[in-house]
């Protein structure tokens, strides 16, 4: 059984682009238009974001549980997500 | 706040901005060399220093104590309050608790301000709950001293080390029941290598124990402290063995080893996903058979890279299947089309006709034979 979902693998296969935020692992309709809202629209807005926080686990799953109020699974998926797109394309 | 170390050259940038500012002197430049800081700092402290220290009379002494205190509550409630301080000040702050901040930016801060916050308020309790544990630990550790005095001391002083140890971990019961046993006999190395043996058969308990004690405790609280539950662990990891190390020596290493093995193990097994902790437990996985009990397919991803390719690959596959279908769907249509287009032509129409009337003529005899038969 994998521990990453397809959208995980989707994600971390190809450079993200412009896609949208829902297109992150962990973020579904509900919380992909909360991050909307506060002006993270695109994917890129939140690796912005999760490398400003020197992509510290921690304090991006705090920051992702402040601004959408994603619960720890959805905060661990999106952190792994970005994580990895990471490691194979900065 | 009394300063010990007098040499301030000998610290470094950073150390003398922050305690500038823990004294509320105004900073120089940015760009200001080290010189500038440390003049200040010797400035401003050592004469905060030297007014404290000055005094003989007791007056003096009380009003230099008031002024200190006073002071201390003007930077006290500053420090707890997180919100109150500037970018910088807020991350020299951190930097004290020994985290590395990012930069402070608008939707950095309210992060940093909260984990400054988680940082000041587990620092008590912690502190009293790491005391109390000591305490424990050094009445054994004042009966362990007795044990190189005779074995048979050590046989009771293991019964109370396994005493000690059953308040970590309920699993050593029936473990002291067979020390028990081996304490009854009556040779003294026959006795010493049953107890080795237990020692040994003991070590994967007793290091599991404290793993799901950690692992339990880690999967409740993520956010706030996982630290100080890895350090209590610790903790009771090297006095368990440090308790051996004194009356088994030749064994240490081999304990040593054992623990260790079983600790990444256990830990790779129940949080696979994991990045290990800053507490210093560096566990170097090994590269997971694919597929094999279950493991994560991490290692999978390399493939995936190929993945446009192997898409496109697979949607040219996707038509091979069908592909014979149309190839004959299309020689029935050119047939159907090559019939048609004969039927139309009159030069064609005579061999046609001629087949047409073979055709005809032998279905005809054929029914002729089949009437005539029965």
């Amino acid at each position: 059984m994998s521990s990453t979902s397809q959208k995980h693998k989707e994600f971390v296969a190809e450079p993200m682009g412009e896609k949208p935020v829902n297109a992150l692992a962990g973020i579904g309709e509900v919380l992909g238009r909360r991050l909307e809202e506060k002006g993270f629209d695109k994917a890129y807005v939140v690796l912005g974001q999760f490398l400003v926080l020197k992509k510290d686990e921690e304090l991006f799953r705090d920051w992702l549980k402040d601004s959408c109020g994603a619960n720890v699974k959805q905060q661990g998926d999106c952190y792994g997500c970005l994580r990895e797109w990471c490691d194979s394309f900065l | 706040m009394p300063v010990f170390v007098e040499d301030p050259a000998q610290f470094s940038k950073p150390r003398l901005k922050s305690e500038l500012i823990a004294h509320n002197v105004t900073l120089p430049a940015v760009e200001s060399k080290k010189q500038v800081y440390v003049e200040l700092y010797l400035k401003h402290i050592v004469q905060k220093s030297a007014a404290d220290f000055s005094s003989d009379e007791e007056d003096d002494d009380v009003v230099e104590v008031q002024d200190s205190q006073d002071f201390e509550e003007e930077k006290d409630p500053k420090m707890l309050d997180p919100s109150v301080l500037t970018d910088d000040e807020l991350k020299t702050t951190l930097l004290k608790y020994g985290v590395e901040a990012g930069p402070i930016v608008a939707t950095t801060r309210s992060i940093y301000e909260r984990k400054l916050q988680r940082l000041l308020k587990p620092a008590q309790p912690w502190q009293n709950g790491g005391t109390g544990d000591a305490d424990q630990y050094s009445d054994s550790e004042g009966d362990e001293e007795s044990v190189s005095q005779g074995s048979p001391e050590t046989v009771s002083l293991m019964e109370e080390n396994l005493h000690v140890d059953m308040r970590v971990l309920p699993q050593s019961v029936s473990l002291r029941g067979g020390c028990d046993v081996d304490s009854s006999l009556s040779s003294k190395s026959f006795s010493i290598t049953q107890m080795v043996e237990e020692f040994e058969s003991r070590i994967p308990l007793s290091s599991s124990g404290p793993e799901i004690k950690r692992g339990n405790n880690r999967s409740s609280n993520q956010g706030p402290c996982p630290r100080p539950y890895w350090q209590e662990a610790a903790t009771v990891d090297k006095y368990t063995m440090t308790n051996r190390s004194l009356f088994i020596t030749p064994k240490t290493s081999l304990f040593k080893r054992q623990i260790k093995e079983p600790v990444t193990d256990v830990l790779m097994e129940m949080f696979p996903e994991t990045e290990p902790t800053p507490t210093g437990i560096a566990a170097t996985r090994r590269r997971p058979i694919k597929g094999a009990a279950g493991r994560p397919v991490q290692f999978k991803y390399p493939d995936l890279p190929a993945s446009p390719m192997t898409l496109q690959r697979w949607a040219v596959e996707h038509r091979l299947v069908p592909l014979w279908v149309q190839i004959l769907v299309f020689f029935i249509v050119a047939c159907l089309l090559y019939l048609i287009y004969a039927a139309m032509e009159d030069s064609l129409a005579n061999p046609f006709v001629t087949l047409l009337d073979n055709l005809s003529m032998e279905t005809e005899t054929e029914g002729l034979s089949l009437q005539a038969e029965p």
